[in-house]
């Protein structure tokens, strides 16, 4: 259910991203709604990769840089929840170097703060939500 | 063994997976996925267009008055402008049959509506609400040359625009010899084949040659940035900018090219 909402919210966010490119500044919505999903529950990359394909292929027409990080995300998560244990600094770094990686296909900084702005509080709500179905 | 591959099972689907989608992609590349977008697009515009028809609602007469006489007066003015643009091309035609210089493919002119635009700062792709437009048909802003239509789809088309690196556009300068290409680099435009001898300084403008029939000649395409001589090498490096900036028009022009009629 999780999974079907934050593709949706996804597909929504690329579209706001198409239709008000150059009259807003904005956030890569998709990214973010994506990238906080994947933090959150790192078994969450069977569906988080191809949208994140689906994203690139969109916005590009071709795959990008992110789609690559994205796709290393989870085996590092692995590594390093096994080597360091499951802890906020490496989670926050992974972060750090997703949205940086929006850099090269032409985002502005602003845009990757924005970005990282509201992936922040996805990631806690999704966590939370994650939580509550284990409890 | 067994033991081998239960362990492994998590990896190598992850590895199948990611080569399947990499294939996917090979497959999906270009700009359908972008236009198939667009009935998207076409529901987050619908409100503004409400907007602006509840607005006329709201407008008093006098305003409307105002609004009614400043078009007709626009209008005037741009029917001067096609009756001249009409004994031009008439002129353009007998100067061309007395020099029996072969005659350049017509263009027809219509508008396009930009419905999306890809979120990068520079906006290579775009996506129009357009009818009638044929693939390779050339995009131009008020300023000079945006692109070309590269899919069209239920009265959409996506642009490719001049800083694809797969765009090629035969550029002059008018009153000289100068023929060179201009090519896409991502953010910003190169021109090749710039003999050094001919080489053109910051700040001048290219406008296309005409050369290869795709785009009429005359419409600005880049202002130069910046001159480089390689030592020892025939052709200098030049770097510009589209002379365009079509990040914020809401409305662009299509050159659809007649093609004679057996």
């Amino acid at each position: 259910m999780i999974a079907v909402a934050m593709l949706l919210l996804a597909l929504l966010g690329i579209s706001l991203n198409l239709a008000f490119a150059g009259v807003l500044m904005q956030p890569d919505w998709a990214l973010a709604v994506l990238l906080a999903s994947l933090l959150a529950h790192r078994h969450n990359w069977a569906w988080v990769l191809p949208a994140v394909l689906l994203h690139d292929m969109i916005f590009y027409g071709e795959i990008q840089i992110n789609f690559i990080i994205m796709a290393l995300l989870p085996p590092a998560m692995i590594y390093l929840d096994q080597h360091l244990g499951a802890g906020l600094p490496q989670r926050l770094l992974l972060m750090l170097a997703a949205v940086t990686g929006l850099l090269w296909p032409g985002w502005g900084v602003p845009a990757c703060l924005l970005t990282l702005c509201l992936c922040v509080p996805i990631w806690r709500l999704l966590t939370r939500q994650y939580a509550q179905q284990t409890a | 063994m067994n033991f081998n591959l239960q362990r492994y099972r998590m990896w190598l689907i992850a590895a199948t997976l990611l080569i399947a989608l990499y294939a996917a992609a090979r497959m999906m590349a270009g700009s359908a996925a972008m236009l198939a977008m667009w009935p998207a697009l076409e529901m987050l515009h619908a409100p503004v267009q409400w907007w602006q028809s509840a607005e006329l609602w709201l407008t008093d007469q006098q305003e409307l008055h105002q609004k009614y006489l400043a078009v007709e007066k626009k209008s005037q003015q741009q029917a001067a402008l096609i009756q001249e643009a009409s004994s031009l091309r008439e002129e353009n035609r007998q100067l061309r049959k007395i020099l029996e210089i072969s005659t350049m493919p017509g263009y027809r002119w219509h508008a396009a509506k930009v419905r999306g635009r890809s979120p990068d700062m520079m906006s290579q792709r775009l996506i129009l609400q357009v009818d009638d437009v044929s693939m390779d048909d050339v995009i131009v802003s008020s300023e000079g040359l945006v692109g070309v239509v590269d899919s069209i789809s239920n009265n959409h088309a996506t642009v490719r625009t001049i800083f694809d690196a797969s765009l090629a556009v035969p550029v002059t300068i008018p009153g000289t010899a100068l023929a060179a290409i201009s090519r896409g680099q991502g953010e910003s435009l190169s021109i090749e084949f710039v003999p050094l001898k001919q080489a053109p300084q910051t700040g001048q403008v290219l406008y296309t040659s005409g050369a290869g029939g795709l785009f009429p000649p005359g419409i600005a395409v880049a202002r130069i940035t910046d001159v480089h001589p390689i030592p020892g090498q025939l052709f200098v490096r030049i770097a510009a900018e589209p002379v365009a900036h079509w990040q914020r028009d809401n409305w662009l022009a299509v050159a659809s090219q007649l093609h004679d009629t057996p």
